[in-house]
């Protein structure tokens, strides 16, 4: 039983749950005003902590927002220059890195940084608290065979991994020892040969179970409840807002140069961001 | 379960109710045909010290500061910067000529004072501010490091009262304290070019030829007329919309806390 599947229970269908972590997306790329980039960013944590099944692994989703937090900041800070508010300079001759450091680069990046986190926590959803045959439930019946192909090849990331380390070890134990790029060879040709027979062994395993020969069938399909339509409905409409008033010319980007000064903030889009939370009300 | 569900829907209510108090009353596109004339001031605080002041007249309620500084007859040219709106790189002749907008070295600070209160920075690009009777515009050339100076006061450049009587089809401006010649209308067109950009000159002759030409990054916008284009919506002030992102982001850490008390409960 899926956490988002059972039919009886006060589950989400997997498809609003798509349509609710694309306009979440949306939302969130739509401006890199960091006050709505935030706002998202909470209503998803919100809504990934109510539904959250007990037990599930969250170090890996840690680990990924606070590398793309940190990371996105980083980077602006050292290569952007521009800013009236300098922290610290680096030697000019530094090659990238040499120049000013500055507090409107730290804060446009915290700003980048932010926008990852909101885009990362939207999506989370479709892998913390959907099964996986929810999520290709979920996909239009015209990409039901990409979905499966793409998430069968996202499989094989984890793949590559695991037999990356295999060979190594077992190199290891042969007496390899890495000295230089060259002696990696002796690792990676064997990766890759092994890589490339999973995949042999995956697809043939899979035309076997049927794929590609027709529609795929299943048991049952969740029957969209009117709060799965409240819920798809509310987050359409909160992306639509958004470009709406994109579109209006509404101010609702922000640069902080060359002086650091508050985001423009419209309380019809800090409403559209908090459209978003509804999800959040149910639990699992 | 029902406990927590009823929680979080109070929750909610709280959010939304406080929102809708916060929400601006006025129209999407304020485009009200309402009599009377209104006045907004603009004050240009050169690099050198010198200052141009405007009282410009107006027929709408409100109007965008570019607007406001298309009618008030002063040269400039600039830049649309996505959602940010339209940057000034040139005012009044200075910089004569410029690569960069903003300029690494000195640029156009911005700055807003509503009804006659102290100056602001602006968070926006001149397309996106709103002005009202009674506000004003102010523009300083600043150098790039270091915190903006404001501009000269506003204070007598314009009428304290409106009368209904004075409205006027089109808009009219008048001059006060200019150091500066006095400018005719600015030119209109934009087009976009590599290379260095000139800027606008003192003169309507000088300036129309010199600073059709935009900035290397391209989009550059010079004047547009006071008809053209929508006055963008207002923003409903920066404080209502602060404080409606303030109360919501910290109703929905409040949630996020409960929730994961809720989660630690329920592992004992």
């Amino acid at each position: 039983m899926s956490a988002a599947g059972d039919l009886d229970g006060p589950g989400l269908a997997p498809r609003a749950w798509l349509v609710w972590s694309i306009a979440a997306v949306s939302v969130a790329v739509l401006t890199n005003n960091p006050v709505y980039r935030g706002l998202v960013a909470l209503v998803a944590l919100n809504v990934l902590l109510a539904w959250l099944p007990p037990g599930r692994n969250r170090k890996p989703l840690a680990i990924a927002l606070a590398v793309a937090a940190i990371m996105a900041a980083l980077i602006n800070v050292l290569a952007s220059h521009t800013g009236a508010d300098v922290l610290l300079r680096f030697p000019e001759g530094l090659p990238l890195v040499g120049g000013p450091i500055t507090l409107e680069s730290l804060a446009f990046g915290g700003a980048i940084g932010l926008g990852l986190v909101a885009a990362l926590l939207a999506v989370a959803p479709l892998s913390l608290v959907l099964e996986p045959h929810d999520v290709v439930d979920a996909m239009p019946a015209s990409m039901e065979r990409t979905g499966i192909a793409v998430a069968t090849s996202m499989n094989l990331v984890s793949g590559i991994g695991r037999t990356f380390v295999s060979v190594r070890d077992a190199q290891q134990m042969r007496g390899w020892r890495p000295r230089g790029l060259r002696s990696w060879n002796e690792v990676l040709v064997p990766v890759v040969l092994t890589v490339i027979e999973d995949s042999v062994l995956l697809a043939e395993a899979m035309e076997a179970r049927g794929f590609g020969a027709g529609r795929r069938t299943s048991y049952s399909r969740h029957a969209w409840t009117r709060w799965d339509v409240t819920v798809a409905g509310s987050a359409v409409a909160a992306a639509a807002l958004f470009a709406v008033m994109r579109l209006a010319g509404v101010a609702m980007d922000w640069y902080p140069y060359p002086t650091l000064a508050l985001p423009p903030i419209h309380p019809l889009l800090v409403a559209g961001s908090i459209a978003l939370v509804l999800p959040a009300l149910r639990r699992r | 379960m029902i406990g927590s569900r009823a929680l979080g829907l109070g929750v909610v209510a709280l959010m939304l109710a406080a929102l809708a108090s916060f929400a601006p009353v006025s129209a999407m596109v304020p485009t009200c045909a309402a009599a009377g004339a209104h006045h907004a001031a603009l004050v240009v605080d050169h690099g050198d010290g010198s200052a141009v002041t405007r009282c410009v007249a107006f027929d709408t309620r409100q109007i965008s500061g570019e607007q406001l500084l298309t009618l008030s007859g002063i040269a400039w040219s600039g830049q649309t910067f996505g959602g940010f709106g339209e940057a000034v790189c040139a005012l009044d002749g200075e910089p004569a000529r410029y690569v960069d907008c903003p300029g690494k070295e000195s640029y156009w600070a911005v700055f807003v004072s509503n009804g006659g209160g102290a100056w602001q920075l602006a968070g926006v690009g001149i397309s996106s501010l709103v002005l009202g009777d009674g506000d004003a515009e102010g523009f300083r050339y600043v150098p790039a490091s270091g915190v903006a100076a404001v501009p000269s006061s506003p204070a007598g450049l314009c009428p304290a009262s409106t009368p209904a009587s004075a409205s006027a089809s089109a808009p009219t401006s008048r001059v006060s304290g200019s150091t500066s010649p006095a400018i005719g209308p600015s030119a209109t067109g934009s087009s976009a070019t590599g290379g260095e950009t000139a800027g606008p000159s003192g003169s309507l002759a000088a300036s129309a030829s010199a600073w059709s030409a935009a900035a290397a990054t391209g989009a550059a916008a010079v004047t547009r007329s006071a008809s053209s284009g929508p006055i963008p919506a207002a923003p409903g002030g920066p404080d209502t919309g602060l404080l409606a992102a303030s109360v919501a982001g910290g109703a929905l850490v409040g949630l996020a806390f409960l929730r994961l008390a809720a989660r630690r409960r329920s592992r004992k």
